[in-house]
């Protein structure tokens, strides 16, 4: 694995002072890792991690990401929903854990659910099966709810979670309340008498809606309905519990010891969404201590000196020096990237980690982007 | 009134989908084609590719040849479902409802049908059309994970749904998608680990299990390769010459080049095929002609 020399030049960015702000990120109790998919946010969660472990804190790392992605990038066979040890040098360790967005959820059901037999009829029911898994949002409330249970159960001194690449920050923090919400509408009465909906409504009224029933039962192949109003109601029992675990989720992710951290790289179109989320989080009232920059090119003006004293002949030395300008072209790119991002969230950029050849795949690798994340 | 050729474009999210379906749509037209391009996406991208602000859900034309549209998949449920409960007032109320998300959410396949059906008008427009209809339909798409559950939709509707107007736009669906001569996915990749990885999945799940034609997979952002062996050998070792910047950069951009020509190779050995290569862009945006470059490219393998 080769490493962009030019670590330093980010620092004549501006971005040097701001440093010491990632240090002061690990004193946090949770770190919510945010952004699109694909800036390496899950290696970046791990990295902090890895970070969090080497500053004496107990720490444990939780992605929801179904490409198993922190898995490769530690080399773990074994990482499972339950906290799966990863060890470093000189005894130090962080926890890892990977989520099962389907178990955990069966899991809270099994928890609130008033009785055994209750459970096991939510459990069964086809709709349940298909929105467990597909209810927009499902995903990044289990996220929520299983970072809660560590932070509560397990005694970590810090949780970094990665979340799962949303098309909006509001999906994720709206999760703890989605679900609540669905079922303690008025829409669920409608569901288990879909008559009252035609209440006053004409006799053609009720044939169209009658045939549009018939339509959508025709799309599921099943009988939606009847699993609906049956879903509904075995719900109904737990709506307490739940809300007053969604209450909790969202103070916590409230709190002054939680800290959301933007992760990103400087390709346009990733910036545009980083902004966006940045907007979303802060307009809901959640504290984003900075943005995370990976894959950031840093080669600067060639001075005249550095060019002319070149000690390659041709035509190496022609073809060195187009490698080079093509690499500061990017580098200009990625660098006016980022201070558009700046200009647009005036967040603090924490880290701007140098593009590296090879994507972190080995605990090694991992090691390598924390030394770049957070030089020691 | 013939029928419309496909080409459907999907990849990662971020790996330059957009760029190929519009260098495509370009290089079609420059052949004399008449060609749309369906933005299946919100971002703009396209339109701002060939100098435009923003697409409208109608056909609207970019250059001569090129038409381009957004279609938007929440919108058409919307007018589906306005059109089917015929009362406006009834619509209203249900769509409005969390009832209504949650249906449709968990009545899976309908939104893609919804989304399929209306790309078939304009690739299939019917014996009425009072215009002559597209030589080529052009689908900027979804993320892979979508796209898959999207060309999956008219199989499964088909096997369900036996008669009626779903059925029968299922089965013209069904027809479109397995005709190998007309229809073609195209998988756009970068040279790194985990989007190689995604595009043998998807080129798995949509060749072989849905039997479509899936054309030769294509990989953006190729770093050039600017040293022969020798040289970049010396590069990397030659302890005779001083280092500095410059020679970092060439190792980093030697080093770039060996690992995608690792990822490459892995895709070769796993497709049985070769990637169609793009390569990386330095200037800070597309310009019209390094979009005539792909186009070429990306014509002479998929338009051959």
């Amino acid at each position: 694995m080769s490493t962009n020399p030019n670590v330093q030049s980010i620092g004549r960015g501006g971005t040097a002072a701001l440093m010491p702000t990632l240090e002061g990120l690990l004193r946090k109790r949770l770190i919510v890792c945010v952004g699109c998919g694909g800036v390496g946010k899950t290696t970046t969660a791990a990295a902090l991690a890895l970070a969090g472990a080497r500053h004496a804190r107990r720490t444990a790392v939780i992605t929801v990401d179904p490409a198993r992605r922190l898995k490769d990038a530690l080399g773990l066979e074994g990482l499972s929903v339950e906290p799966h040890r990863v060890s470093l040098e000189a005894g130090a360790y962080f926890d890892a854990l990977a989520l099962d967005t389907k178990r955990a959820f069966d899991a809270l059901v099994q928890r609130f659910a008033p009785s055994a037999q209750a459970a096991e009829r939510i459990l069964a029911n086809r709709l349940y099966q298909e929105l467990s898994s597909e209810l927009a949002g499902s995903a990044e409330y289990m996220a929520m709810e299983k970072l809660h249970e560590l932070v509560h159960r397990h005694r970590y001194q810090l949780v970094i979670v990665d979340t799962p690449p949303s098309a909006h920050a509001r999906d994720l923090l709206a999760a703890p309340n989605r679900l609540v919400n669905l079922l303690a509408s008025r829409a669920v009465s409608l569901l288990q008498a879909p008559a009252s909906l035609l209440a006053g409504a004409s006799t053609a009224g009720r044939l169209t809606l009658s045939a549009l029933l018939k339509a959508l039962q025709r799309w599921t192949g099943f009988d939606l309905l009847r699993d609906l109003a049956d879903f509904v109601s075995s719900f109904e029992h737990m709506i307490e519990g739940f809300s007053l675990r969604a209450e909790e989720v969202n103070r916590m992710l409230h709190a002054p010891t939680t800290a959301f951290v933007l992760v990103t790289t400087p390709e346009p179109h990733t910036v545009e969404t980083t902004i966006e989320f940045h907007r979303e989080l802060t307009s809901a009232g959640f504290a984003v201590a900075g943005i995370i920059a990976n894959r950031v090119l840093a080669f600067p003006r060639l001075s005249d000196a550095e060019g002319a004293t070149l000690a390659w002949e041709e035509p190496v030395r022609s073809k060195l020096l187009r490698n080079y300008a093509e690499l500061h072209e990017l580098s200009r790119r990625d660098r006016r990237a980022l201070r558009h991002l700046h200009a647009e969230t005036h967040a603090p950029l924490l880290a701007a980690v140098p593009a590296v050849s090879e994507a972190p795949t080995s605990m090694h690798g991992l090691e390598r982007f924390a030394q770049l994340l957070m030089p020691l | 009134m013939g029928a419309a050729r496909l080409i459907f474009v999907t990849g990662k999210g971020g790996v330059g989908k957009t760029t190929v379906a519009a260098a495509l749509a370009q290089h079609a037209a420059e052949l004399g084609q008449r060609v749309l391009v369906i933005e299946t996406a919100s971002d703009g991208s396209l339109a701002q590719l060939f100098g435009h602000r923003k697409l409208s859900t109608a056909p609207q034309r970019l250059q001569a040849g090129v038409e381009a549209v957004h279609v938007d998949a929440r919108q058409l449920v919307e007018e589906y479902f306005s059109r089917l409960l015929r009362f406006r007032w009834l619509s209203d109320r249900l769509l409005s409802s969390n009832t209504f998300n949650a249906l449709t959410a968990a009545a899976p396949g309908v939104t893609e049908f919804l989304l399929l059906e209306k790309m078939l008008g304009w690739i299939e427009p019917g014996l009425m059309g009072r215009r002559r209809g597209y030589d080529m339909v052009i689908v900027d798409g979804p993320a892979t994970g979508h796209a898959v559950k999207l060309l999956a939709t008219p199989r499964r509707l088909a096997a369900m749904v036996a008669g009626g107007p779903i059925g029968k736009t299922a089965r013209r669906l069904l027809a479109l998608l397995a005709d190998h001569q007309r229809t073609q996915v195209v998988l756009v990749s970068l040279p790194e680990e985990m989007a190689v990885r995604e595009t043998i999945e998807t080129q798995q799940a949509l060749a072989v299990d849905l039997a479509l034609h899936v054309a030769r997979p294509i990989i953006n952002r190729v770093f050039p390769r600017h040293f022969r062996a020798a040289e970049a050998e010396r590069i990397e070792h030659d302890t005779s010459v001083p280092d500095g910047p410059v020679r970092a950069a060439a190792r980093f951009a030697i080093a770039c080049r060996r690992e995608a020509e690792r990822h490459i190779a892995h895709m070769r050995r796993a497709l049985g095929v070769s990637p169609v290569l793009l390569r990386q862009l330095f200037a800070a945006e597309v310009h019209a002609g390094d979009l005539r470059v792909i186009g070429r490219t990306l014509g002479r393998v998929l338009l051959a």
